[in-house]
């Protein structure tokens, strides 16, 4: 803790940056906060624990509204990973952003299955091995087409149609939402569409999901929707050698149109 | 909604069909012309280019009650439009690993390149993904007979 916030004041103080996305622990809560040269007194409050929050999010709407600033912000691996992603869509300015990472624990990589639990460098948390078998999928993955149909059908009809996993996903950034188009999704009616809206989601999470599990968490109807975007990225990785945020050169396979690398012997199986 | 539905004998299935303007709809257009036969139960929906078939038309057809979705475009290298079938190869791939995963019967969305002057092998394409839906059954989104 007192390593981050010796790090976050020195890149404030050699004005490195102008502000700083972190935690800030609040009436015993933490909660996103942006630490700047005006506010150093606050922080002896700024933490860094298990808990998660979508600071990339936090981030970009600082960004859009302050182009000028440089601001720092404390990276998890999967926030780092998102970070390459945003930075290759064009929606920050990498001269303008500066991360300071945190290795996570054991045990928040454990119950993240990530496959990578540290950025590229990091200020506080020991380095852990990442899980390369995901208990989630294997146990879909168990499942006869009857009984994955009945499982998926059933999570899907709890959903309340809240859009919290939209909202909270750092990588959703698009300002007109297809979830919200009439003609696709329509008004009025809860479950819904189902399956449609939730593998729609999971369509747009191609190239994009970083897994950082936050869509799970904010589901108010335990709906396991980290595990259809763990699977996207399987997908991903086994049909076009692609890993999410993995490079910070080479666009998504949706998003970049490059060279036929399929036959439809691989699609029609 | 799920629904435990029982395969009536004489089912007939729904499929609609995303034919490209220039290939697929061409080779349909050429069937119609010789008098092919074939099966009656594909509605086509002609589109410029099998790129333009965003996941959410077919998740849509499918939401709908499509007991089968077929995208017909150009062949690998002769696209119109050079390489809009990249694209559509790549969404087709994803998507129907998606629908496996999530219990849904993948093969009821089939991808093929069927150029302009095979009016013959369209009709063996419905021919053939007809008969594969009809053994699959109707789809379990179907609320409507």
């Amino acid at each position: 803790m007192k390593t981050m916030q010796a790090r976050v004041r020195k890149l404030l103080e050699e004005k490195t940056i102008d502000g700083f996305i972190g935690l800030k622990m609040e009436h015993g809560h933490p909660a996103p906060f942006m630490f700047s040269r005006e506010n150093l007194g606050e922080m002896e409050t700024l933490v860094v624990g298990d808990v998660r929050y979508p600071l990339n999010k936090v981030l970009l709407k600082v960004a859009n509204q302050y182009p000028e600033l440089t601001l720092g912000v404390m990276v998890r691996g999967c926030d780092e990973r998102g970070l390459t992603e945003l930075l290759k869509w064009n929606q920050l300015h990498r001269d303008r952003v500066v991360p300071v990472g945190i290795a996570c624990t054991r045990e928040l990589a454990d119950s993240c299955e990530c496959y990578k639990p540290y950025p590229s460098d990091w200020v506080v948390g020991e380095k852990t091995e990442g899980i390369t078998k995901s208990k989630r999928l294997q146990k879909i993955e168990g499942m006869d087409q009857k009984e994955r149909l009945g499982y998926w059908l059933n999570q899907f009809n709890k959903c309340i149609k809240c859009y919290g996993c939209r909202d909270i996903c750092p990588m959703c950034f698009c300002e007109v939402c297809s979830l919200e188009d009439r003609n696709f999704i329509l008004t009025g009616k809860l479950p819904p569409e189902n399956p449609t809206f939730h593998l729609s989601r999971a369509v747009h999470m191609v190239g994009r999901c970083i897994d950082c599990g936050l869509c799970e968490e904010a589901c108010p109807s335990d709906i396991p929707v980290r595990t259809l975007y763990k699977k996207i990225n399987e997908i991903v990785k086994e049909y076009f050698d692609y890993r999410t945020g993995e490079s910070s050169e080479g666009k998504s396979p949706l998003n970049l149109l490059g060279e036929v690398t399929l036959e439809l012997s691989d699609v029609n199986k | 909604m799920a629904k435990e539905v029982e395969s009536a004998a004489g089912f007939e299935p729904k499929i609609i069909a995303f034919l490209c303007n220039w290939c697929s709809y061409g080779g349909a257009d050429l069937a119609g012309v010789s008098r092919l036969q074939y099966p009656a139960n594909t509605r086509t929906i002609r589109v410029m280019c099998t790129a333009t078939i965003s996941p959410h038309h077919i998740l849509k057809a499918f939401q709908k009650g499509a007991d089968g979705v077929l995208v017909g475009g150009c062949h690998i290298g002769d696209c119109h439009y050079i390489k809009g079938n990249y694209m559509t190869i790549k969404r087709v791939a994803i998507l129907k690993e998606l629908l496996r995963f999530t219990g849904f019967q993948e093969d009821r969305l089939y991808l093929d390149w069927i150029s302009s002057a095979e009016g013959v092998r369209f009709a063996e394409v419905i021919r053939n993904f007809t008969q594969k839906v009809k053994e699959l059954g109707p789809s379990h989104l179907r609320t409507t007979y």
